[in-house]
């Protein structure tokens, strides 16, 4: 039979493999959202136009403030500041998290004792994270920190846990008959399987993480961006306050686009599209 | 558990791959294989024959050693390497064909180029050349299956234990499988134990046929296969042996 099948197996293949993403459209895409983008600005314009500016400022006054924003010698270290407390409560949320949901992938006694404990920590609002924060922390970095930890460290616990019961026996089975030692085990199998499960939870909690730290920082710092904003809000310099937010905007994307999105493109690339 | 137990694995005769002796075994209270006792020689293909529920597949196991042996003995020459593969092709599907069959060889302690090296080898072998960087997921039922009994022949098993490797083909797929891990054997004398519940199967594969009666498991009867190869399904001599098993099977 090895005669024939091999060249037809090869083509049937290699079409399989070119025919996975529709690249051919994307310049008529890049247009359209162009066109969207310029219908925003327009809307905008329009709207602004016709409201005073301390209740919607228009697209130029918003970039002038900006760039004076920008210009400013204290911009670098708020942004640094919030960056360094977003990160550092979602590096220990990681740290803590994936090793309880290792632990409760792996035991179901454990599981089912902390089963409520996490569905508490589930429901608990950020701000009532971020008000116990200020009571415990004061101003300081620990306030804001402390309540990225506890928005982030659920999202990763469950994500982890849900991978950890979700590594297939049989793959385990198959690396036991090839006589693979436990810790080689944990190492080619449980890895691999539990890493996109990782990899969703900390994507989620850096969101969500990121999107707090702006609620606690308003309440309980006396720098970076969240602080900033709440100072434009109190002065009424509404175009400030629109200036931050587009920024953020751009961050986020800026993160997602350049960081997270190739980072999940090479990690996973062996999952059909 | 009543039994003396803690057989030893190895009462050394060298003559056979694979004796089987005596061997009984419960699952909590359920017996599920009754003083089963065969052996395979060396270079010979053996089923395992019976309907489900005869404890096939846990007598797959106990060989392996996936699952420990209650009682009885289960001989094999010393230092004997053994090739498992199971009913689905398990794939890891983060990785490409190459590794895939190179993980076959992760325990070997050889360095990882020489495992792709002869991971590309066996390929070679199963006929999947210019496969080797593809994904699990891009592969047909059939070359997935390839992929597998690569992955079980890239360590050179001295015993190569087949748990119904191809009952989830579709029929053509199924006996190109065959008449590729016929060649194979033949090209290496590989010696197979492999589980079916499939009569015509083990009549085309088999030297022997090891018929099992089910709960407990035991053995019914070792029926010889003499038919000349290359056996063909349609074949009348080949047809005939069927029917005369399917017989045996569902009386």
């Amino acid at each position: 039979m090895s005669n024939a099948s091999p060249s037809a197996l090869r083509s049937a293949g290699l079409a399989r493999r070119a025919g996975a993403p529709a690249r051919k459209n994307w310049p008529r895409l890049l247009l359209w959202r162009a066109l969207l983008l310029a219908a925003f600005l327009a809307c905008w314009y329009a709207a602004a136009s016709r409201s005073p500016a301390f209740i919607l400022p228009g697209p130029e006054k918003v970039w002038h403030a900006l760039r004076g924003m920008m210009a400013n010698a204290s911009f670098t270290h708020d942004v640094g500041m919030t960056m360094y407390r977003v990160v550092m409560g979602f590096l220990l949320a990681a740290l803590v998290g994936t090793p309880l949901g290792l632990a409760l992938g792996a035991s179901r006694w454990l599981a089912e004792v902390f089963e409520p404990v996490l569905a508490v920590l589930n429901t608990v609002s950020s701000a009532i994270w971020a008000v116990f924060a200020i009571i415990w922390f004061g101003i300081s970095d620990a306030t804001t920190i402390f309540v990225v930890f506890m928005t982030a460290m659920p999202l990763i616990l469950t994500n982890v846990w849900q991978g950890a019961r979700n590594v297939d026996k049989q793959l385990v089975d198959l690396a036991r008959s090839l006589r693979l030692s436990r810790p080689r085990i944990l190492l080619r199998i449980h890895l691999p399987s539990i890493l996109p499960y990782f990899f969703s939870g900390a994507r989620l909690a850096f969101g969500f993480g990121w999107r707090v730290s702006l609620v606690a920082e308003t309440l309980g710092a006396s720098d970076g961006i969240g602080y900033r904003l709440r100072q434009a809000a109190d002065l009424v310099q509404t175009d400030q306050v629109f200036a931050w937010t587009l920024l953020l905007v751009v961050l986020m994307l800026a993160l997602e686009g350049g960081v997270l999105k190739p980072l999940e493109r090479h990690l996973f690339r062996w999952k059909p599209h | 558990m009543s039994a003396p137990a803690r057989a030893a694995r190895a009462p050394a005769v060298p003559a056979a791959a694979l004796q089987v002796e005596a061997v009984s075994h419960y699952f909590g209270s359920l017996e599920v294989l009754r003083n089963v006792s065969f052996d395979v020689a060396p270079g010979e293909i053996v089923a395992l024959l019976g309907a489900s529920g005869c404890g096939k597949s846990t007598l797959l196991n106990l060989v392996a050693g996936l699952e420990p042996l209650q009682q009885g003995g289960i001989g094999l020459p010393p230092s004997a390497s053994l090739g498992y593969m199971f009913q689905e092709d398990r794939l890891l599907p983060w990785r490409n064909v190459r590794d895939n069959v190179a993980f076959g060889l992760e325990a070997s302690g050889l360095p990882q180029a020489r495992r792709r090296q002869r991971a590309l080898d066996t390929l070679a072998l199963v006929g999947l050349d210019g496969f080797a960087q593809a994904w699990p997921h891009e592969l047909s039922g059939g070359m997935r299956s390839r992929a597998a009994l690569a992955r079980t022949l890239v360590m050179q098993p001295d015993l190569l234990l087949m748990d119904e490797p191809f009952s989830k083909l579709d029929p053509h797929t199924r006996s190109q499988m065959h008449e590729e891990l016929l060649r194979i054997q033949a090209a290496q004398r590989s010696t197979i134990l492999f589980v079916t519940h499939d009569v015509e199967e083990a009549v085309v594969l088999a030297d022997r046929i090891v018929l099992l009666a089910p709960r407990p498991g035991r053995i019914r009867e070792i029926v010889p296969v003499d038919l000349p190869r290359p056996r063909h399904p349609t074949a009348p001599d080949v047809a005939e042996t069927t029917r005369h098993l399917r017989l045996k099977v569902q009386p």
